[in-house]
Order: C-alpha cells, then structure tokens, then sequence
C-alpha cells in the first residue's frame, strides 16, 4: 500500500514541476517563497544541515525558500496554525491535537517505514525493571507538545491511572531529545521520554552521550514525526512543490546527501491514519488529565 | 717558592676565591629577593586575573540564569551552567551550582553531588562564607566563587562555584622552578668567570707578593723590567715603586751591615783599650816591684813584698784573660746560663765602670742552671751595662740584679743617668723592633739586644725612667731546651 502511495506522490510531483498546481497564496510571510518551519524534531540546529536542506528545497522547487527554527513544537505550531508557514516539520502530537486544521505534507522514512519508537531511558547502572520503577524520580521529558518526548509516556502512565506530576517527584522539559539525553547522562533526571530514532542517531554519532543511558522501554512503532500545512492551504502550488521536493529526495544526489546526514530513507506520501494511535493515546491521556 | 705559589690570603681564603665567592652570594641573595619579588608579582597578576575572569564569568552567568532562576527552569539552569563550561574552560571550573531564594539547589553542573530540589548541603555552603566574589584557597588548589543573584532589588538565588586553579599552581611552581633554576646558573657561571677575572686582575699582584716573600729571607729582588712591561700602568706604577723601595731596603742593610762592622771595630778597639789599661795598671806595679827586687833584692822583706805583688799584678792579668777568653771564645754552642756567666760580666764591665769611677751594685740569685741561652743572654746584659756605663754620671753607682720569676729569667740593668728619651722608649717597647737598628747616633748596643730578645721569644720592659736615673728589664722566658747542651 505505501508503494502505492509513494508513485502517487512522484506523479504529484512532476504536476507539480511542470507547474500544474492551482492554489493561491493565502499566507502572509512571504507571497512569492516558501516558508518552512522546523522544531528540535532532530539532532540539535546543524548550520550545515539547514544550509543544504535550503538548498536543496530551493533547488527543487524553484522558490525563495526560508526556514524557521523555535524552540519549542507549542511556537512552530502556532505559526503553522496562524499560516505564517507553508509547511512545517512537526511531531505526530500536534498533528492530532490539530487534525481539524492540519493536513499531512509528507512522512520520513526511517529504516525503510514511517514508522518510530519512543524510549524510555534511565542511566546505564540504574537497576530498573520496569516503569513502575521510576516513582518519584526528577523525570525529563523533551517537549509537552511531543509525541514520543511527552505523549507516550504520559499514555503509559495514564494505563496505570497515574499522571506524570503524580507519579514523578519532578519533570522537567529539556526542548530537545538530545537534551533528555544529557540530562539522563549527567544524572541531572532519573530517567527521561526520548525520541528512538534520535537515540539510535545519537548512539552512533555521539556514543559517549548515550553510552550513559540505557533504554528502559521501547514503545510500540508510531507514525514518524511529519511534514505538516493548514488544511486550506493544502492544495496550493507552494505545498505540493514542498511535497514534490521532500518526496524525491531520495532520487536526487544532494536530497540524498540531506537524508544521509538526517540517517533517513527517504519521505512518502501516507494517509493521517499513521496517527490514529497517537490520536488514542493523547485521549488516553486526555482522560485521566479531565 | 714559585710565582704560582699564592701566600696572599685573607682569613686562610684566597681573594680569587674569596671575591668571587662573595659576588656569588650577593647575586645568590639579589636572586631570591628577584625570586621573591617576581612569584609575587606572578601571584598577584594570576589573583587579579583570576579575579577578572571569575567575575566575567558571574557576571555571564548571572545574567544568563537570572530568567531561568526567576521561573526555576531545572533544564534551562543546568543547560546554561553546562554551556558555560566550554565558554569558561580557562576557568577549570570544577562544579557550579545554583540555589534558588530558599537555598534549595535548582541545578548544579555536578547534580549527582547537588541533586535538584534539594537543599544546598550546609557544608558546602559554609565554604562560600566570605563577602568578596572570590576567595583562592592554596592548600585545596580551589578558588571559590559566590554570586548573589538580584532580580528586582530581591535575592532570588545564588549562584556557587569551586575552580580547579593548580595549573596556577603550577604555573607559579614552573616561574620559581625556572627563576631558581636560571638564577643559580647565572650565579655559578659569573662565580667561575669573578674567580678566573679575580685571578688574572690579582696576577700582578700575585706577582709583587712573591717578591716581597723572598725579601723576607733575604735581600729584596728586583722585578724583572720585561715583567714590569707587561703589566698596566697602574701595576707598572706599583711594580716601579716596588723597586724603588726594594732598592732602597737592600742599601739600608748593606748600610746597617757597615755601622755594624764599624761598631764592631769599635768596640774590639774599646776592649783592646780597656785591657790594656786593665794590663797596665798592675804592670806599673809589677815593673816597680821588678825594679825594687833588681835594687833591693837582697832584703828579705823587699823581695818577699816585691814577690806577692808580682803575684798580685799576674793574677790580675790571669783573671782577665781568662774572662775574655771565656767571652769571646769561639765555640758558642748553645748551653743553659750559669752564675759563673755572670760572674764574668762583673769582671768584663770593671774596666769600663773603674774608667767611670762607678760603683757595681751586683745581686745574683740564680741556681745553677737557668735553661735560657747563655751567650746570647749575657751578650745582652753585657750591652744593658755597658750603656749604663755609657749614661751614668762619674762616681755613681749601677746595678745588676737577676732572678727566675715562674718561668721567666729576669735581668734589671739600672743606672743613674738622666732618664731615656721618648725615641729610645718607643724603641725598646716596640715588639719586633730588632730588625732593624735605633739610628746612628745612638749606636748599635740596644739593637743587638733587642735582636737577642727576638731571637729568645723575650722582651725588655722599662720598669722605671726619671732624671734620677732608669731601670730596664730583660724578660727571657725558661725552657729546658738548652738543658743537655751545657
């Protein structure tokens, strides 16, 4: 079915290169360019990275194209709620906390699916067995807007019929899955919420970062954090050229030099039920919060 | 002797060492208060610069943290103290931690040892009791850092810090390890070049030095001129005068050596003279009694009259024979004084006091033997009496009289003259004075007892000198030296 899905997405991008798109320019920031928005969804801002992936978007799609960095998921969110960008790299979270307004763009592809996991680590000589275990530590979460930094783990959580500012003594937001990381290594938290795709990256660029933490639970596969636009900005030309570039990336050089320093395959076009179990857990959590 | 052989020392020492010696340690202790001088300057500039960069890095800090501080961010505390390791690395930060308004620790770099939310350990706190920023504390190799930090006239937190500051340690030990190191090789080298330079500035003066020691023995040499060419003019100068005077000193020997002959001469001419009025008044006797005899020689009581004064005069004459014989014989081995010795001297002063109608006031108390040299003592009473002789008025009286006094052999002379004259008293004080004579007029008589004292380790002490006349005593000390050569 992905492959599927995947010729879909060429063929809309060669529409979209061949200038077939019909929609309007509707946002404000930039009229004539693309503006796309990135959250610490990644390895931390590498200058060079941003400085190819603009590159290669502009290359591609034949537009100014600006990125815009926040800190946090609840700011790039906001901006790509009040169309102020294009399209933005967000997490799974927002994407369902805002399914009404927001659109799936485009997925990652890592390990050849779209798929990821959340984990939940401790330092690597702390005798835990399990969750249950983590009462009344200082826990670190990467981002409250975060599926795998926040939402999973909340979720577990709340199948215990517990929250986490009741079952931990602290929980501190770190803004950055690397940042979970160090604060595990340095014993700064307990045990931390991490991204498992940013964890495994990290354990081969940066082992002596992770070497410190030990993974404690591995979530079930969820839908990798995605390319999102508004809803009604959907259809416009901007949008599907954004999709069209992140979609070949894989066939082109430099795209394929982006995604080997990003460690991905590739993007794909997938349906928004990706989320679906992400949409049950942020409920799950919804549930006990109320 | 050679003119390598150096016997100008001072104290044992030689000056080629002794000044570089001292120039060696006048830099040895200019080096240590340079060293002092310098690890305290080190010290300072290290303290004021650790000063400087610790409050650069409070005052980064502090505003960094101030936001974090106000909303207690855990992450972002530790995030902006973690950064601040990198930025700050010449600080060698150990551990920072940071307290919010109730002591409690939102965030340390080392958060094992300061976990979050706890309270700052007291301990730890009590360290930071001081009112500056910083305080060094040498023995822990630690300097410790404390920061208020103020958010709208409030104390909302402190921020804590310890630095690693031994590489300012050892910094300060590799300045003093370098400053001791090179200042002691300086000193040693200048040391060899002050003792060579010392020894080539004093060669000429090495040089003069052997001269002088030969002209203790004996006469005084002359420096060769083609030594004399070679040296500077200051030392050419010296070395000229140097002649000048050696020349001057061997004239006034062979000067001294001439009036000694000539005293000499003198006093045979006066002994001569003495005997033969000695040998003429008997013989006048002796001639009349020789004639009475011719005459009246028949007469019992002319011939037996004229007998024992033919007697009388030979005897006389036998007596001072025998005396001088005694005196001037030629064997003058060593041998200890005896009584009879003095005896002599009675007999060899009469002419000269009969001359003078002086009367001998003679006291001998000696026990046979006294371990003093004979010959040379009686040689110097002799001269004490024949100037008493010499200074007496006619018709007085002058006096001998000896003694052992512990271990010392003492012989007063005393006469009746006018008292001794300031140079003559100055003279016979004067230790060592026996090398050479009085002067001229006052012939040589004084001289060679004085040169007799020398030569016996004795000395003349004046126990009197006034217009009524003057008492000089010979002090020989007693050995037993002598005792087997008698």
């Amino acid at each position: 079915m992905l492959t599927g899905l995947r010729r879909t997405c060429r063929r809309s991008a060669l529409k979209a290169l061949l200038g077939l798109g019909t929609a309007g320019r509707a946002w404000g920031a930039s009229p004539a360019g693309i503006v796309f928005g990135l959250t610490p969804v990644f390895l931390n801002n590498d200058i060079e990275l941003l400085a190819k992936l603009k590159a290669y978007l502009s290359r591609m799609t034949g537009r100014d194209v600006q990125l815009v960095q926040r800190r946090t998921y609840e700011e790039i969110t906001g901006l790509l709620l009040s169309g102020q960008l294009t399209a933005a790299w967000i997490c799974g979270y927002p994407l369902v906390q805002y399914q009404e307004q927001l659109a799936l763009v485009a997925v990652p592809l890592w390990m050849g699916k779209p798929l990821y996991q959340s984990y939940l680590i401790v330092p690597a000589d702390r005798k835990a067995a399990s969750i249950a275990d983590l009462r009344g530590d200082l826990h670190a979460f990467s981002d409250p807007n975060s599926n795998s930094g926040f939402l999973v783990t909340a979720a577990l959580l709340a199948e215990m019929g517990e929250s986490p500012d009741r079952f931990f003594r602290k929980t501190i937001f770190t803004y950055g899955h690397r940042n979970v990381v160090r604060a595990v290594t340095s014993g700064l938290a307990q045990s931390g919420s991490v991204d498992g795709y940013v964890w495994e990256v990290m354990s081969s660029l940066e082992p002596d970062l992770t070497s410190g933490t030990r993974v404690l639970r591995k979530s079930e596969l969820l839908g990798f954090p995605p390319v999102a636009c508004l809803k009604r900005l959907a259809a416009i030309r901007e949008v599907s050229l954004i999709r069209d570039a992140l979609v070949a990336m894989s066939d082109d050089p430099d795209g394929r030099a982006l995604l080997g320093m990003l460690r991905l395959d590739g993007f794909a076009v997938e349906p928004s039920s990706l989320y679906d179990p992400i949409a049950a857990k942020m409920r799950l959590v919804r549930s006990i919060d109320g | 002797m050679t003119l390598r052989d150096s016997n100008w020392v001072r104290n044992g020492w030689s000056l080629s060492i002794t000044v570089p010696a001292t120039v060696a340690l006048l830099l040895a202790a200019i080096s240590i208060v340079v060293t002092i001088r310098a690890l305290s300057r080190v010290e300072e500039t290290q303290q004021r610069n650790l000063q400087e960069l610790s409050s650069a890095y409070l005052d980064g800090l502090s505003a960094s943290l101030i936001p974090s501080v106000v909303r207690e961010d855990v992450w972002e505390v530790y995030d902006i103290l973690d950064n601040s390791r990198a930025r700050y690395r010449g600080l060698n930060v150990q551990w920072v931690s940071v307290t919010n308004g109730d002591q409690k620790i939102i965030a340390s770099s080392a958060p094992e040892r300061f976990p979050p939310l706890e309270p700052m350990p007291a301990s730890d706190a009590a360290l930071f009791s001081f009112k500056e920023d910083v305080m060094l504390v040498d023995s822990d190799k630690q300097a410790r850092m404390v920061r208020s930090l103020v958010y709208q006239n409030q104390e909302i937190g402190k921020i804590y810090a310890v630095a690693d500051i031994s590489a300012l340690m050892a910094e300060r030990s590799d300045v003093l390890r370098e400053l001791v190191t090179t200042n002691a090789a300086l000193t040693l080298c200048l040391a060899v070049i002050g003792y060579f330079a010392m020894r080539w500035l004093l060669g000429p003066v090495h040089i003069l030095s052997n001269f002088l020691s030969w002209g203790r023995a004996g006469t005084m040499q002359q420096v060769p001129e083609q030594v004399i060419a070679q040296q500077s003019n200051e030392f050419r100068k010296l070395f000229e005068n140097y002649n000048a005077m050696a020349a001057a000193v061997n004239e006034r020997e062979v000067l001294a050596s001439e009036l000694a002959e000539e005293e000499k001469l003198a006093s045979v001419g006066r002994l001569a003279s003495g005997m033969a009025h000695e040998i003429n008044n008997p013989l006048g006797g002796m001639l009349n009694a020789l004639d009475s005899l011719k005459r009246y020689g028949a007469r019992e009581e002319v011939r037996a009259t004229s007998v024992r004064l033919l007697e009388e005069g030979l005897t006389g004459i036998r007596d001072l024979v025998r005396s001088t014989l005694t005196t001037y014989r030629v064997d003058q081995r060593p041998r200890d004084l005896t009584a009879t010795d003095l005896d002599d001297l009675r007999l060899l002063i009469k002419p000269e006091a009969r001359l003078r109608k002086l009367r001998l006031d003679w006291r001998i108390e000696i026990a046979d033997p006294v371990h003093v040299p004979a010959v040379p003592v009686r040689d110097a009473i002799l001269n004490l009496l024949l100037n008493a002789c010499h200074t007496s008025p006619e018709g007085s009286m002058i006096g001998l009289a000896v003694g052992v006094r512990g271990n010392r052999f003492v012989a007063d002379v005393t006469d009746t003259g006018a008292g001794l004259p300031a140079h003559m008293r100055e003279y016979i004080e004067r230790k060592g004075a026996g090398s050479s004579p009085l002067d001229r007029r006052s012939g040589l008589g004084l001289w060679i007892v004085k040169r007799h004292c020398d030569e016996m380790k004795g000395w003349l002490e004046i126990l009197n000198s006034n217009e009524n006349g003057t008492t000089i005593r010979l002090v020989i000390p007693v050995s037993g030296e002598f005792e087997n050569a008698a």
